[in-house]
C-alpha cells in the first residue's frame, strides 16, 4: 500500500521534474503542475496511509478519522500554486510577446 | 502588549488592500507613508520590548502547537526593524517618480512588507511556507515594476525558480510532519531529538531540503546564479528592497539551525561553509566581471552571503556575533548603494550606470564622498562597520581554529578584489571624463537623502560598535540557548512532546 | 602637560579634513585653514614633547569594540613624537609651499582637505597604542594617498598610479590585518603594552613565522621594498607638495615605522635577519643603482627614496639594538632632506616647466638661491659630511662591519653597502651637475628664475636642519632620538655618540670609498647610460597593470559568463540536483533504510488510481511537445489525485482540488490560444537523457523517502484537533475549523497570495493585447463567435451556481464545504458565461469591479480578524453559540463565517479577474494595445 502512493509519488516527481527541464514555457509550466500534485501528495502523507478511515467530520459515525491537520496544509497548498500557476502562465504570455519567443530564456527566434 | 506582534503583519497589508481599489497615484503614496510610519513605531516598539523575553502571540488564542504563533525574539523584531528601515529608504526613494513606471506599485510593496513580517515574526514552519509566498509573489510584481524585456526574462527565470523551490519546501514540510508530528519550531527540536533510525534519516533529509530552499532565496552557492541577471534588471529601489530578500533566506537557515536543529547532534556547519566559501568566490568573480556599477553591488551582495553563511556555519558564538552585525551592516551599506547607483546613473545619461568614461556628474563632490563612504563600508575598509564586521568573524574561528585558512582566504582576498573593483570603478565615475559635459541634472533630494541616510548608517554602526555588538551578543545568546524561545511558545510543562 | 588628550592629534586631521571642504571657495582661506589646523597639531605635540623626553609614556583609551579586542587606544612615547613632530613639522611647511605651487585653476578645497586627511591618518599609525587601532589608521593613509595621488584626475596616469598605489599599499594592509590579528591572539591582546612584553612567547610561538610574514606584507609594500617597490616612482604623478610629504616623512615611512614598533617583539630571529635584511639590502642596492639613470628629477628622487628605505629596513633586520638606533635616525634625516628637495624640484618645475634632466642645464646662473639649497640637500642625501645624512650613514656603515653576522653576511653586508654608497653619490652628483652646470638649458618651455620668495622658506628651513643636525647633532637632535632609542630597544639603549669624528675607522674608509667611486662613477656615466638603456629599460608597469586589470576583466566575464549561462534548464537542474544530492546524502549517510513497513496489500482502487496517474504522468512527458494533448493529460493527472484523496477520505481536499483544476485547464487552455500549439524539437538525445536521469534520480529520491517515512509510526498532533473541534469551535468538519480557527492565519496568507496574484496579473495584462498563435489566426476558435448551444445553456447556469456556492460556504464548518470550494464553484460559473457569451456581452450586464471586490474579500477577512479585539480578544479569535429565534428554528451561529465569507468573495474576485484578463487578451486591436509599464500617469488602471 505505501510503496504504492510512494510510487505514485515518485512518478509524478520524476514526470514533473523531466518536463520542467525542458525548454518551453507552456511544458515548463505543466511540470510545475505535474511536481505540485506530487508535493501536495508527500505533504497528505504526512498523516499517513490512512488504509481504512472516515474522512475527519466529527460524529458522521464509528471508526478511526484520518489526520485532518494535513489535509487543511495541501487545502492551503493547493490554492497557493494555483495562483502561482495562473501568475508565471500569464508571465509566460507576456514574454512571448516582449521577448517574441516562448522559450524559456527568450531567444529571439519565433518558434 | 504580545498582541502588538500582529500589528507588523496587519498594517500593511490593511494598507495594501486600501491601496488596491485607488486609480491615482497620490492617495497610495499618503496611505503608505501613514502605513510605514505605524510599522516603524510598531518595529521599534517590538524591538525594545524583546529585549526582556520572546514576546508571544498566539493566533485566535490557540495554544501551540495546534495554533499558529508569532514569536518576537531579539532576532525576529531586528530583521523586522531592519526591513521596516530599508522600507523606510526605497519608499522615500521611489516616490519621486519610479513608482509610476509601473502599476500597483504600491499595494504589492505593501503585501511584500507584510509578507516580510510574517517571515521574520512566525514560531510555525508551515506559516513560514505561507509567508513566502506572500512575500514571493509580491515580490514578482514588483520585479516586473518597469517592464522591458531583460527585466521578463529574468523575473521569469526567478519566478520558476522559487516555484520549484516552494514545492521542495512543501515536500520537506510533508516528511518532517510524518516523522516528527508537528511543525512548530519549538517543538520540532525535541521531537527530532527523540527520533532514531529511518525516521531521523528521513528528519535529516528534509532539513537539508529545507536548507536547499533556504539557500535558493538566500543565493548559497549553486543557487545563487540567478541573482545577478535579476538584481541588475531590477528598477534601482526595488533591488535596494531585495538587498533583505536574501537575508530572509539567511535569516529561515539561522532560524532552522538554532531552533529546530537545537537538540541534533547533526549539524549543517559544514555545508554552510562550503556553500559560503564558493558563494565568495562567485561573488568577486562577479565583481571583477561586472560592467554597470549596480552589477557590481549585486555581486558585492553576493559576497556578503557568502560571508553571512561562512559566520553563521562556524561552531563558535562568536561567529554568529559577528555575523549579526555583519547582517545589518550588509543590507543598509547594500541597499544605500543600490540606491547611490541608481542616483548616478540618473546623472550619466545616456550611459546610465556603465562604467564607462562618461560626461562629468553634476554633483560630483557629493556623489563622490557618498560613494567613497560606500565603498570603503561595503570593502570592509576601516574604520566603518564592514571592517569591524568583518573583523569580528575573523576573530570568530581563533577560538577553536576551525575552518580558519579557508574564512581568512575568502574574506580577505574578496576584500582586495573589492577595493581593486571600486578603485577602479569610482575613477571611471568621478575622474574619467569620455564626453564633454551634458545637461548638468543635479539630483533631487528624495533621491539624494535615502542613500545618504542609508550609507551614514554604516558610520553610526561603526561608532555604536560597543553597544550595537552587546546587544547582539544577546540575541546571539538567545539563539544558542533555544531553551527561552522553546518556553516561551510550548511552556516547560509539555517540554515538547508533540 | 599631558593635559590636552592624545586623541586631539589624529582627530585635528579627520575633523580638519571638513573645515577646506566646508570653508569657503577661495583657495587662501582653505589653506589657512590647514596651515591653522597642522600648527596646532604641532604646538599640542610640543607640549606633550618635555614630559614624553622625560621617559615618560602617555596613554589613553577610550572602548571601542571591545569584543575583538578594539579599544580607542593611544599612546605617545619618543618613537610617536619624533614621527609626530616630523609630521607635523613637515606638514606645515607642505601647506606653506602647497600654497604657492598648486596653481589657482587647481581644485585646491579638495588638495587640502585630502591633505589633513592623510595628515591625521598617518597621525594615528604613529600614535596607535592597540594594534587594531594602528591597522584602521593605516588602510586610512592607504585610501587618502589613493585620493591624494589621483588629484589631477583628468590624467590618465595619475588614476592609474593611484589606483596601483592602492591595490599595492591596500593588500599590505589586508596582509597587515591578518598578521595584527594573529599576533594579538598570540600575546593575548593587542595593546602594545602587552604585545611588547610578550616577546619572547611570541617568538616561540608556532604560529610565529605565519605572524612575521603578514606583518612584513604589510611593511614591504608600504615602504616600496623589494619586489613590491614598483608602484612608489609611479607615484610620482601627484603633485609635488604631496610627493615631498608622502616620500619623505609620511605613508612610505609608515612601513619602516612598525619595523621599528613590533622591533622588540619580532626582531632578533634567525627568519627575521634573513627575510628583512636580505630583502632590504636588494632594495638598497638596487634602487640606487636605478636612481642614476633617471632623466626626471622626481624619478631619480623616488628610486633614490626607495633605496633609504631600503638601508632603514636592512638596518633593522640586523637587529642590534645600535642598528635600530641607526634605523631611527636615518629615518629622521632622510625625512628632512628628502622633503626638501622634492620641494626643491617642484621649484625648478614650477619655474622652468621641465623636470627632465636632458633639458634642465646651468640653472645656477638663473635660480643661484634654489640651486644652493638644493645642492645642500643634495650632500646630504649623498652623505656628505657636516651634514645629517653623513651621521646616520655612518652608523650604517659601522652597523654593516659588526660581528656576529655569521660568515658570508660579514663580507656580503659592507660591500653592498659601499655599492649603494658608491651609486648614491653618483645619483645625487648627478641631481646637483646635471641641472645647475653641464652648459645651457635645452628647449625650457620658459626661462627658469628664482621663485615667489615664500616658496623658498620651506626649503631654506629644512636645508638649515641638515645643517645643524650634521653639525652639532648632539645639541640638536640627539635627546629626541635616545628618547626614541627608549621605545624601540626599551632597557636596551646601546651608546652611541653622534660625533662627526669617530678617528681613522673603516666606516670612514668605507664612506671615501663611496665618495671616489661616486665620483668615477658619474664620469663614466656615458658608457653605463647606453649599456643601462640597452639592458635595462624602464619597465612600462602602468601599461602592464592597465593590462592586468582590462585581462582580469576579460577572464572574470568569460568565467561568469560559462556559469551564468542565462539558461533556465541548467539553473533547475541545477536546483533539482542540489536538493536531490543534499536530502538523499543525508538520508543515506544517517544510515536511513528503505523499509515502508505497512505491509498491507494495496486495494483495487488504489492501484487504479496509481496507473492511471503514471499513464497520464508519462503520456504528458511524451506528449509534451503536442501541448493540447499533454494539457488534457495534465488535467487527467489532476482529477486522479483528487479522486485519491476522496479515496483517502479527505472529501474537502478533493472537493477544492476539483474545482481547482477545472479552473486551471480552462486557464490552460485560453493561455494556450497564445501560445504556439507545439513545441519544436530542440534538446538532442543526450540531453534528453540527461534530464531523464536526473528526473529518474529526484523520483527515486522523493518517492523513496515517502516511502521509508511511512515506515515510521504516525505521531501527528493533528489527530488532536478530533477531539477537541467540536468543543472549541462548535465545527465538526475538522479540516474547516482547522483552515478558518486554528490556522486562520495561513488562510488569510494564502488569500492574500491568490490577491496578489490577480493584482500582479491584471497589472501585467492591463491594456495589453497579444495576436492569438500563428496556427489558430482566422480559424473558427475566435472569441467573438460563441456556439449557442453553450451560451443559452450556461447562462440558467449562474443562479443555480450561486446557490449551489452559498450553500457549500454555509454549511463549511460542519461539512465538507466552505470559501474556497464555494468561491471556485463561483468563480467558474462566472466564467463560463465569459466564454460562453463573450467578456462583452458579461461586462455589459455584470457591472462588477473586480479589483474593489477583492480589496472587499481580503479586507473583511482581516476586519473580521480584529474584531475580537473590541471585547480583548486575540487577532482571529472566533466566538460561536445557538440562536433559537421563533419561527427559524435553532440557528448555530459562528463568527467564522464572516471570515470565510472574506475567503469567498476573494476567491471569487481573483479567479474571475485573471480569467478575465486572460480571456480580453485577443479581443483588443493590436494598435490600441501599451506595453507594460509605459510611463502611464494613471497607475490604478481601469477597474475591470
Amino acid at each position: 500500500m505505501t510503496l504504492t502512493v510512494a510510487f505514485m509519488v515518485g512518478w509524478l516527481t520524476a514526470c514533473g521534474v523531466y518536463l520542467l527541464l525542458r525548454a518551453r514555457t507552456l511544458p515548463v509550466i505543466l511540470g510545475l503542475v505535474l511536481l505540485s500534485h506530487a508535493a501536495n501528495l508527500v505533504l497528505f502523507l504526512g498523516g499517513g496511509v490512512p488504509a481504512e478511515v472516515r474522512p475527519p467530520l466529527v460524529g458522521s459515525g464509528e471508526g478511526p478519522m484520518a489526520d485532518p491537520l494535513p489535509q487543511a496544509l495541501v487545502l492551503t497548498a493547493v490554492v497557493i500554486s494555483f495562483a502561482m500557476t495562473a501568475f508565471v502562465l500569464i508571465l509566460a504570455l507576456r514574454n512571448r510577446r516582449s521577448l517574441k519567443s516562448d522559450h524559456v530564456d527568450g531567444e529571439r527566434r519565433e518558434s | 502588549m504580545s498582541q502588538a506582534l500582529i500589528l507588523p503583519v496587519l498594517i500593511p497589508l490593511v494598507a495594501g488592500v486600501i491601496q488596491v481599489p485607488w486609480r491615482s497615484i497620490e492617495p497610495q503614496r499618503v496611505i503608505a507613508f501613514v502605513a510605514l510610519a505605524a510599522q516603524a513605531v510598531v518595529a521599534v516598539w517590538l524591538l525594545s520590548a524583546a529585549a526582556s523575553e520572546p514576546a508571544v502571540f498566539r493566533l485566535g488564542g490557540w495554544e501551540a502547537p495546534h495554533g499558529i504563533v508569532l514569536v518576537g525574539d531579539r532576532l525576529g523584531t531586528l530583521m523586522l526593524a531592519l526591513s521596516t528601515a530599508l522600507a523606510a529608504a526605497v519608499l522615500v526613494y521611489v516616490v519621486v517618480g519610479d513608482d509610476k513606471r509601473g502599476r500597483a506599485f504600491h499595494p504589492l510593496f505593501q503585501f511584500q512588507l507584510a509578507g516580510l513580517a510574517m517571515a521574520f515574526l512566525t514560531g510555525d514552519l508551515f506559516n513560514l511556507f505561507v509567508a513566502f509566498e506572500v512575500l514571493l509573489i509580491a515580490s514578482y510584481g514588483l520585479l516586473l515594476h518597469g517592464g522591458g524585456g531583460r527585466r521578463h526574462r529574468s523575473a521569469f527565470h526567478y519566478v520558476m525558480l522559487n516555484l520549484a523551490g516552494s514545492l521542495l519546501f512543501l515536500v520537506a514540510l510533508g516528511l518532517l510532519y510524518r516523522v516528527a508530528g508537528t511543525l512548530n519550531m519549538a517543538q520540532l527540536g525535541p521531537a527530532l531529538a527523540e527520533l532514531s533510525g529511518t525516521g531521523r534519516a528521513v528528519a535529516e533529509a528534509a532539513v537539508l531540503l529545507l536548507v536547499a530552499v533556504f539557500g535558493l532565496k538566500a543565493a548559497a552557492f549553486p543557487l545563487s546564479v540567478w541573482l545577478g541577471a535579476t538584481y541588475g534588471a531590477a528598477l534601482v529601489p526595488v533591488a535596494a528592497l531585495f538587498a533583505i530578500m536574501t537575508k530572509v533566506g539567511i535569516y529561515a537557515i539561522l532560524r532552522l539551525d538554532t531552533t529546530v536543529l537545537a537538540g541534533l547532534d547533526f549539524g549543517i556547519g559544514p555545508v554552510l561553509h562550503y556553500a559560503g566559501l564558493a558563494t565568495v568566490a562567485v561573488g568577486a568573480l562577479g565583481t571583477l566581471a561586472a560592467e554597470r556599477i549596480t552589477d557590481v553591488v549585486s555581486y558585492l551582495l553576493l559576497v556578503s552571503v557568502g560571508t553571512l553563511l561562512l559566520a553563521f556555519g562556524l561552531p563558535e558564538a562568536a561567529g554568529l556575533r559577528g555575523g549579526l552585525y555583519y547582517l545589518v551592516h550588509t543590507t543598509l551599506v547594500t541597499a544605500g548603494l543600490y540606491l547611490l547607483g541608481g542616483v548616478i546613473a540618473r546623472q550619466r545619461v545616456p550611459l546610465d550606470d556603465g562604467l564607462q568614461a562618461g560626461a562629468p556628474l553634476a554633483q560630483p563632490l557629493l556623489l563622490g564622498a557618498l560613494f567613497t563612504v560606500g565603498a570603503v563600508a561595503v570593502i570592509g575598509l576601516p574604520p566603518l562597520s564592514g571592517f569591524l564586521g568583518k573583523l569580528m568573524i575573523l576573530q570568530a574561528p581563533l577560538e577553536h581554529g576551525q575552518r580558519l585558512l579557508g574564512i581568512w582566504a575568502a574574506l580577505l582576498g574578496a576584500a582586495l578584489v573589492a577595493l581593486f573593483v571600486l578603485a577602479r570603478a569610482g575613477s571611471t565615475l568621478f575622474w574619467k571624463q569620455g564626453m564633454p559635459s551634458g545637461p548638468q541634472r543635479t539630483a533631487p533630494w528624495g533621491t539624494l537623502v535615502p542613500p545618504a541616510v542609508l550609507l551614514a548608517a554604516s558610520v553610526a554602526l561603526a561608532a555604536a560598535a560597543g553597544p550595537a555588538d552587546r546587544w547582539l551578543a544577546a540575541a546571539a545568546d538567545d539563539l544558542r540557548h533555544s531553551e527561552g524561545y522553546r518556553t516561551a511558545v510550548i511552556g516547560e510543562d509539555r517540554g515538547g512532546q508533540p | 602637560m599631558a593635559s590636552t588628550p592624545l586623541i586631539l592629534l589624529p582627530l585635528l586631521g579627520l575633523l580638519g579634513a571638513l573645515l577646506p571642504a566646508i570653508g569657503g571657495r577661495s583657495p587662501h582661506v582653505s589653506a589657512r585653514l590647514a596651515a591653522a589646523v597642522v600648527l596646532a597639531g604641532l604646538v599640542m605635540a610640543g607640549l606633550q614633547a618635555p614630559a614624553v623626553m622625560g621617559g615618560e609614556v602617555l596613554v589613553e583609551r577610550w572602548t571601542w569594540l571591545p569584543a575583538a579586542g578594539l579599544d580607542l587606544s593611544l599612546r605617545l612615547d619618543g618613537l610617536g613624537l619624533l614621527f609626530t613632530l616630523l609630521i607635523q613639522g613637515i606638514g606645515l611647511l607642505i601647506v606653506l609651499y602647497a600654497h604657492y605651487y598648486l596653481p589657482s585653476s587647481a581644485p585646491q578645497r579638495r588638495f587640502y582637505a585630502l591633505f589633513l586627511l592623510f595628515t591625521g591618518a598617518m597621525q594615528g599609525v604613529v600614535l596607535a597604542e592597540n594594534l587594531l587601532v594602528l591597522v584602521v589608521f593605516w588602510e586610512l593613509t592607504s585610501i587618502s594617498s589613493f585620493l591624494l595621488i589621483g588629484y589631477w584626475t583628468l590624467d590618465p596616469s595619475a588614476r592609474q598610479s593611484a589606483r596601483l598605489a592602492l591595490a599595492v599599499t591596500g593588500a599590505g594592509g589586508l596582509s597587515l590585518l591578518g598578521g595584527v590579528i594573529l599576533l594579538g591572539e598570540v600575546a593575548g591582546g593587542y595593546d602594545l603594552t602587552t604585545v611588547l612584553a610578550s616577546g619572547d612567547a611570541v617568538r616561540a610561538d608556532p604560529l610565529y613565522p605565519w605572524i612575521l610574514g603578514l606583518v612584513l606584507g604589510g611593511v614591504f609594500t608600504k615602504s616600496a621594498q623589494f619586489p613590491f617597490h614598483f608602484w612608489l616612482p609611479r607615484a610620482m604623478a601627484a603633485p609635488t607638495p604631496v610627493s615631498a610629504f608622502l616620500h619623505s616623512a609620511t605613508m612610505v615611512k609608515a612601513g619602516v615605522f612598525l619595523l621599528a614598533r613590533l622591533f622588540p617583539v619580532l626582531a632578533g630571529t634567525q627568519a627575521w635577519f634573513l627575510s628583512v635584511t636580505t630583502v632590504g639590502m636588494v632594495t638598497l642596492v638596487a634602487a640606487a643603482f636605478l636612481a642614476l639613470f633617471k632623466h626626471d628629477l622626481k624619478g631619480l628622487l623616488a628610486y633614490s627614496t626607495v633605496s633609504h628605505l631600503g638601508l632603514i629596513t636592512m638596518l633593522f633586520g640586523m637587529g642590534t639594538p645600535a642598528s635600530a638606533v641607526a634605523g631611527v635616525f636615518h629615518i629622521a634625516n632622510h625625512a628632512v632632506f628628502k622633503a626638501s628637495l622634492f620641494m626643491a624640484a617642484g621649484i625648478i618645475e614650477h619655474e622652468s616647466g621641465s623636470r627632465d634632466m636632458r633639458q634642465l642645464n646651468g640653472l645656477i646662473k638663473r635660480m643661484p638661491h634654489t640651486a644652493v639649497l638644493a645642492m645642500v640637500a643634495a650632500g646630504a642625501m649623498a652623505g656628505v659630511p657636516l651634514l645629517n645624512g653623513f651621521l646616520s650613514k655612518e652608523m650604517f656603515f659601522s652597523e654593516t662591519l659588526q660581528p656576529g653576522m655569521g660568515g658570508t653576511w660579514q663580507t656580503i653586508l659592507p660591500v653592498a653597502a659601499t655599492l649603494s654608497g658608491v651609486f648614491a653619490v653618483a645619483y645625487s652628483l648627478r641631481f646637483i651637475h646635471d641641472v645647475f652646470f653641464n652648459g645651457e638649458p635645452v628647449g625650457l618651455p620658459r626661462e627658469p628664475h628664482e621663485p615667489p620668495r615664500w616658496m623658498k622658506v620651506p626649503v631654506e628651513l629644512l636645508v638649515a636642519l641638515c645643517l645643524l643636525v650634521g653639525v652639532v647633532p648632539a645639541w640638536t637632535v640627539e635627546p629626541f632620538l635616545s628618547a626614541a632609542a627608549e621605545a624601540v630597544v626599551p632597557g636596551r639603549v646601546p651608546h652611541f655618540d653622534l660625533a662627526l669624528w669617530h678617528g681613522f675607522t673603516l666606516a670612514l674608509f668605507m664612506s671615501l670609498v663611496a665618495m671616489v667611486g661616486g665620483v668615477t662613477l658619474y664620469g663614466v656615466r656615458r658608457f653605463l647610460f647606453r649599456l643601462h638603456d640597452r639592458y635595462l629599460p624602464e619597465p612600462a608597469v602602468l601599461k602592464w597593470f592597465t593590462e592586468v586589470e582590462l585581462g582580469l576583466w576579460r577572464v572574470a566575464r568569460r568565467v561568469l559568463g560559462a556559469w551564468e549561462n542565462g539558461s533556465l534548464q541548467r539553473y533547475m537542474a541545477l536546483l533539482v540536483a542540489a536538493a536531490v544530492a543534499l536530502a538523499g546524502g543525508a538520508f543515506l549517510t544517517s544510515g536511513g533504510r528503505l523499509a515502508g513497513g505497512g505491509g498491507e496489500w494495496p486495494d483495487l482502487a488504489t492501484l487504479l488510481l496509481a496507473l492511471v496517474v503514471a499513464l497520464a504522468g508519462a503520456a504528458t512527458v511524451v506528449q509534451q511537445r503536442q501541448r493540447i494533448q499533454a494539457l488534457l493529460w495534465v488535467g487527467v493527472v489532476g482529477l486522479t489525485v483528487s479522486l485519491t484523496f476522496v479515496r483517502f477520505a479527505a472529501p474537502d481536499l478533493a472537493l477544492t482540488m476539483l474545482a481547482v483544476e477545472v479552473v486551471s485547464v480552462i486557464l490552460l487552455l485560453l493561455a494556450l490560444y497564445f501560445l504556439p500549439q507545439s513545441s519544436p524539437p530542440e534538446s538532442t538525445p543526450w540531453h534528453r537523457g540527461r534530464d531523464a536521469l536526473l528526473a529518474g534520480v529526484a523520483g527515486v529520491t522523493v518517492g523513496g523517502l515517502v516511502w521509508a517515512a511511512q515506515g515510521t509510526p504516525a505521531t501527528g498532533i493533528g489527530r488532536d484537533y478530533l477531539a477537541r473541534t467540536v468543543a472549541e469551535t462548535g465545527g465538526a468538519n475538522a479540516v474547516n475549523t482547522i483552515l478558518v480557527d486554528y490556522r486562520a492565519f495561513d488562510t488569510l496568507g494564502e488569500i492574500t497570495v491568490l490577491g496578489i496574484a490577480a493584482l500582479g496579473v491584471f497589472a501585467m495584462l492591463r491594456g495589453f493585447a497579444l495576436p492569438p498563435a500563428r496556427e489558430l489566426r482566422g480559424r473558427r476558435w475566435d472569441p467573438d463567435a460563441h456556439p449557442l448551444i453553450l451560451a443559452t445553456l450556461s447562462r440558467p447556469l449562474l443562479p443555480l451556481a450561486t446557490l449551489v456556492s452559498l450553500y457549500l460556504l454555509l454549511r463549511g464548518h460542519n461539512a465538507p464545504g466552505g470559501g474556497f470550494v464555494a468561491g471556485l464553484v463561483m468563480g467558474v460559473a462566472l466564467i463560463l458565461q465569459y466564454l460562453a457569451s463573450g467578456s462583452r456581452w458579461v461586462r455589459g450586464r455584470l457591472q462588477v469591479r473586480y479589483r474593489v471586490l477583492l480589496a472587499l474579500g481580503l479586507g473583511l477577512a482581516a476586519v473580521s480578524g480584529m474584531v475580537p479585539w473590541l471585547w480583548g480578544g486575540a487577532f482571529l479569535e472566533s466566538a460561536h453559540g445557538e440562536w433559537h429565534p421563533r419561527l427559524l428554528g435553532d440557528i448555530h451561529w459562528n463568527t467564522t463565517l464572516v471570515f470565510d465569507i472574506g475567503v469567498y468573495l476573494t476567491v471569487i474576485a481573483s479567479v474571475t479577474l485573471i480569467l478575465a484578463e486572460l480571456g480580453r487578451l485577443g479581443q483588443k486591436r493590436i494598435g490600441r494595445q501599451r506595453p507594460y509599464g509605459s510611463t502611464a500617469p494613471e497607475t490604478g488602471g481601469k477597474g475591470a
